[in-house]
């Protein structure tokens, strides 16, 4: 009985027990990284990408690769060969190493691509997120962009390297003159759906500063569609350089990439198709990681997707 | 007196698969439903109020399942439908549910008098002039001034609270036996609450439904409701008629929510408010899911899980509070004349 | 109220927005003016004007004519820097739902620091985290959530981080739209509690905007009632309840839902649609027509009103 009275006796309560948030840490980034690093494709191609991008940053400083040096011209013996364990990638029609030459375009490639994304995101992002953020401004870039947008990139992008002549910087200029526009439009879109938000409303009657708003009120939230834009312009940005030295316009002979090998050896697309198909292969497989990691680190960081 | 049963739930579970975790919604809820009767169910948010009844008519959320229990309609267990063509002959029909928000009732790009025909068609097999007659008088009925003028308009040329007047016409086109309305004047402005209560309550005594009341706003609960439960953490912790539940309730959880009304407030007191939030139900609640936030818990309520105590015919408490080795408790002093205390306030007439 | 020391003043406030071709007025000649101490309540139901009211004086809605004061000084122009500092610190809103006025991707440290990073109200750094841990403290809340993100936290938890937020850069006046309305029953006394501590604490003026009568009832000392745009009464909480002139005021009091079923069981509810009115020759004004009590109303309604009031 005196265990039933026990029972039925009023208990204190805490009433700050339940203020108390019990679950672990919530960290964005840790997050993302865990969401990331469930995706075993993802992974692969991140090893892919990160081998890629190693060799080809390192690889060519070892063979002094010079498209226009052919030390070996004269000894037919080393013309044509196939891949073998001498030449792993085989020689060319002037008896040039494929694999000397596949990396050192790879090496151009990517730094293009990669100075190339940098300046376009760069410039995207910041005049995006104050073109989205200011109504007036709106008006004006509005009418740019509308005049830009409709302009056939290609066209002008072959026009402007016969004006300026090839060269590394040229390319470069060339692949960003219209690029960040779209990219700033883009952006901006993104940064007029979050604008309007409550919070934003409150940071003004908190006297929060434009820059301050820009930077922890809207872009934070754009982290995912940043990533998604980057890994979208990485391949698309390979893929533009590709076409225009395929083409025949951007690089100078001196310098060679992926695009001018493909173009020199579709030549022999049906008498010795290694030529052609390895630096294709290369070519892919850099779009293709870099797209794959890009697009699974995007949804990794939104935060719809962590728990 | 004897009524007809017309609804029953016995010992209902329902559960959510939420990514890889399981939550349990609704804890052995067990409910009658009288034909005729209006029963409230009040509670706060996940309190389980909206998914038990969505258990009615078959419109789980689709990571949501009955895991145990059985529900009586017409001489058939509703949990047992597995197929949408058979619930397509309760819900709408049998059953029909008024949401909060009219606009995701209704479609944006189609007149409001096609979206009325449309149901009376599919579900009296009328012509489309006969449909369109019915229509409008249902029109009529639910309060809409110049219906035949407004038949062909677009939800958008309608107010919030013409809107759902014509949702509620659009549930009633195909007489259910029972309507659910579930917190229908919620996002309604006060003075359109008032009116849409009381078209709910002539349109019932006109067609004879039964009506189960959704809210959380106990003021709307005494205007509404006959029969009252009241809900908490996925159980049912108390029910009664409305008189019981409001002048002598007998569950803390009860008496909490009615003294922190702020009509009841006394200016220059403070009101009394419950402390804390209600438990996690991805775990399972040991004991008394209020006891962390009751200033009545026993050291008992920590262990075991209260029983429901018969304190009339009607009336019905999930507490050990009415256990009697439990220790006597009176009413909290807000709560104790309620009505007394009311008029104190307002003025005879309420205002 | 001991002193009638007046902190905020309307006068003749219009507010426009643009609307298609046209304007689209969403505040008519407002008037009234907020004593230092109490609780001012706006009441009105959707589309009245109370929110914009509310944003106009904490500067976001440009005032279309008229002007607002506050501590005596034109706040409804543009503003220097030093001036804008000083209002903005001064006057602080609490918004109506908690779900959406906290910036997601920011810790509850951050937010609460926001306006004292703008302004720079802290001497250094630990100045700034005990600032901070002051204001979670004056909310009930606990030292260990500085770190937490703001959808780890319950909607009542959240409703008090906005309110600490407020409460950080120690305003004077506090514009309250709808605090509690988005939350859920049983929460709801917890906020008006604090709201009604931290104001007797701190000595802060509210101005209280709510589309129900029940709640301004207990936590305010005058009520304005507004209808479209229009303020139509405004009078002591108690005279308000006790004399409601205008029909509208009238209307909003009989739909005041009661946790009383004899009582709900009688009520008529009163609609209002403006109907009632003829304003086609006899024009209506805001006259005071018994002390602080003021109602929108023509000479021939002025009549009526005054024989209810026995004057």
């Amino acid at each position: 009985m005196s265990n039933a009275n026990e029972k039925f006796q009023f208990v204190k309560i805490d009433e700050f027990a339940s203020e108390h948030i019990s679950a672990p840490h919530y960290s964005y980034w840790k997050s993302v990284f865990k969401q990331f690093f469930k995706s075993k494709l993802a992974i692969a191609m991140l090893i892919m990408a990160a081998v890629i991008f190693s060799i080809s940053m390192i690889q060519p400083l070892f063979s002094n690769y010079n498209p226009m040096a052919s030390p070996d011209i004269s000894d037919f013996s080393i013309r044509f060969n196939r891949p073998n364990l001498t030449f792993w990638f085989g020689t060319d029609h002037w008896g040039n190493s494929l694999f000397d030459a596949v990396w050192s375009g790879a090496r151009t490639s990517i730094t293009i691509a990669l100075l190339a994304t940098s300046i376009n995101m760069g410039l995207g992002i910041a005049v995006g997120a104050i073109w989205g953020y200011n109504k007036i401004l709106d008006k004006y870039l509005l009418e740019i962009y509308n005049v830009v947008a409709n302009v056939p990139f290609l066209l002008v992008a072959i026009m402007l390297m016969y004006v300026l002549g090839p060269g590394f910087w040229q390319l470069i200029f060339v692949l960003c003159m219209t690029e960040w526009l779209s990219i700033a439009y883009f952006i901006r879109t993104q940064v007029m759906i979050i604008r309007d938000r409550e919070y934003n409303l409150v940071s003004r009657t908190l006297g929060t500063s434009s820059v301050r708003m820009i930077s922890r009120n809207i872009l934070p939230f754009l982290t995912s569609v940043i990533v998604t834009l980057l890994s979208r312009e990485i391949p698309s940005i390979i893929s533009s350089e590709s076409f225009l030295s395929f083409l025949g316009v951007g690089l100078p002979p001196q310098i060679t990439s992926l695009g001018k090998l493909i173009s020199i050896y579709i030549t022999y697309y049906g008498t010795y198709p290694y030529l052609f198909w390895i630096p294709v292969a290369v070519l892919a497989s850099i779009s293709v990681s870099f797209y794959i990691v890009g697009q699974t680190f995007a949804d990794a960081s939104d935060p719809k997707t962590h728990r | 007196m004897e009524r007809k049963v017309i609804l029953s739930a016995r010992d209902v579970v329902v559960k959510f698969r939420v990514r890889d975790r399981v939550l349990t919604a609704i804890r052995k809820v067990s409910l009658d439903l009288y034909e005729g009767e209006t029963l409230a169910i009040v509670g706060e948010s996940g309190s389980g109020k909206t998914v038990l009844t969505k258990t009615f008519t078959g419109m789980l959320e689709s990571n949501g399942f009955i895991a145990e229990g059985k529900i009586f309609f017409e001489d058939q267990d509703l949990v047992q439908i597995k197929n949408n063509k058979t619930w397509e002959k309760i819900r709408g029909s049998k059953i029909a549910t008024v949401f909060q928000d009219p606009m995701s009732s209704l479609n944006p790009i189609r007149t409001i008098g096609t979206q009325i025909t449309e149901v009376i068609i599919k579900h009296q097999k009328k012509n489309s002039k006969e449909a369109r007659e019915i229509a409008i008088d249902l029109m009529d009925k639910v309060g809409i001034p110049n219906a035949a003028d407004r038949f062909n308009e677009y939800p958008f040329q309608y107010s919030g609270g013409m809107r759902q007047r014509i949702v509620i016409a659009i549930a009633l086109a195909c007489r259910p036996k029972i309507l659910i309305c579930d917190e229908p004047t919620t996002a309604l402005d006060v003075t359109i609450q008032a009116q849409i209560l009381e078209l709910i309550k002539n349109l019932q005594k006109e067609f004879g439904f039964t009506t189960i009341y959704i809210t959380h706003d106990l003021g709307v609960v005494a205007n509404v409701a006959q029969r009252v439960a009241v809900m908490y953490a996925g159980q049912i912790v108390e029910y009664g008629t409305s008189h019981e539940i409001f002048y002598s309730p007998k569950h803390p959880y009860t008496w909490a929510l009615l003294s922190s009304l702020p009509q009841l407030g006394i200016k220059g007191e403070k009101l009394y408010s419950i402390p804390g939030t209600p438990p996690s139900l991805f775990y399972e609640v040991k004991g008394d899911a209020f006891a962390q936030r009751n200033p009545y818990a026993m050291n008992i309520d920590f262990e075991e899980e209260p029983p429901f105590f018969m304190i009339t015919e009607s009336h019905f408490a999930k507490t050990w509070l009415q256990d009697p080795r439990a220790p006597k408790v009176e009413l909290p002093s807000a709560i104790r004349d309620l009505h007394a205390t009311i008029v104190k306030i307002y003025g005879k007439e309420g205002v | 109220m001991t002193s009638k020391e007046v902190l905020l003043s309307l006068k003749d406030v219009t507010i426009t927005f643009p609307k298609g071709k046209g304007v689209f007025t969403a505040v008519k000649d407002a008037s009234f003016d907020i004593y230092k101490g109490e609780t001012f309540a706006l009441v009105g139901e959707s589309g009245s004007g109370k929110t914009t009211i509310g944003r106009a004086i904490v500067r976001i809605n440009p005032v279309a004519k008229g002007s607002i004061e506050f501590e005596g000084k034109l706040i409804s122009e543009k503003l220097g820097m030093e001036e804008t500092k000083w209002v903005t610190k001064s006057i602080q809103m609490i918004f109506q739902d908690p779900a959406t006025s906290l910036n997601e991707r920011a810790t509850v440290d951050y937010i609460i620091s926001e306006g004292l990073y703008n302004f720079h109200m802290y001497k250094d750094e630990a100045d700034r985290k005990a600032k901070v841990l002051k204001s979670l403290t004056e909310v009930g809340l606990l030292d260990e959530h500085i770190t937490r993100y703001p959808h780890e936290f319950s909607g009542g938890q959240r409703q008090r981080i906005g309110i600490a937020r407020a409460m950080a850069m120690e305003p004077r006046l506090i514009v309250a739209d709808e605090p509690i309305s988005a939350l859920d029953v049983s929460i709801r006394a917890q906020v008006l509690n604090l709201m009604k501590t931290l104001q007797e604490t701190k000595g802060l003026t509210y101005l209280f905007i709510a589309h129900d009568l029940s709640v301004v009832r207990f936590i305010s000392d005058r009520i304005a009632v507004i209808h479209l745009g229009r303020i139509v009464e405004l009078a002591d909480t108690e005279e308000l309840f006790k004399n409601p002139l205008h029909p509208y005021t009238k209307s909003l009091l009989s739909a005041i839902p009661m946790p009383d079923p004899i009582l709900e069981s009688k009520k008529v509810p009163l609609f209002y649609d403006g109907s009632e009115h003829d304003y086609s020759t006899d024009l209506p004004s805001f006259v005071e027509i018994s002390k602080d009590h003021f109602v929108w109303a023509n000479t021939k309604e002025l009549e009526s009103y005054k024989k209810i009031l026995k004057i």
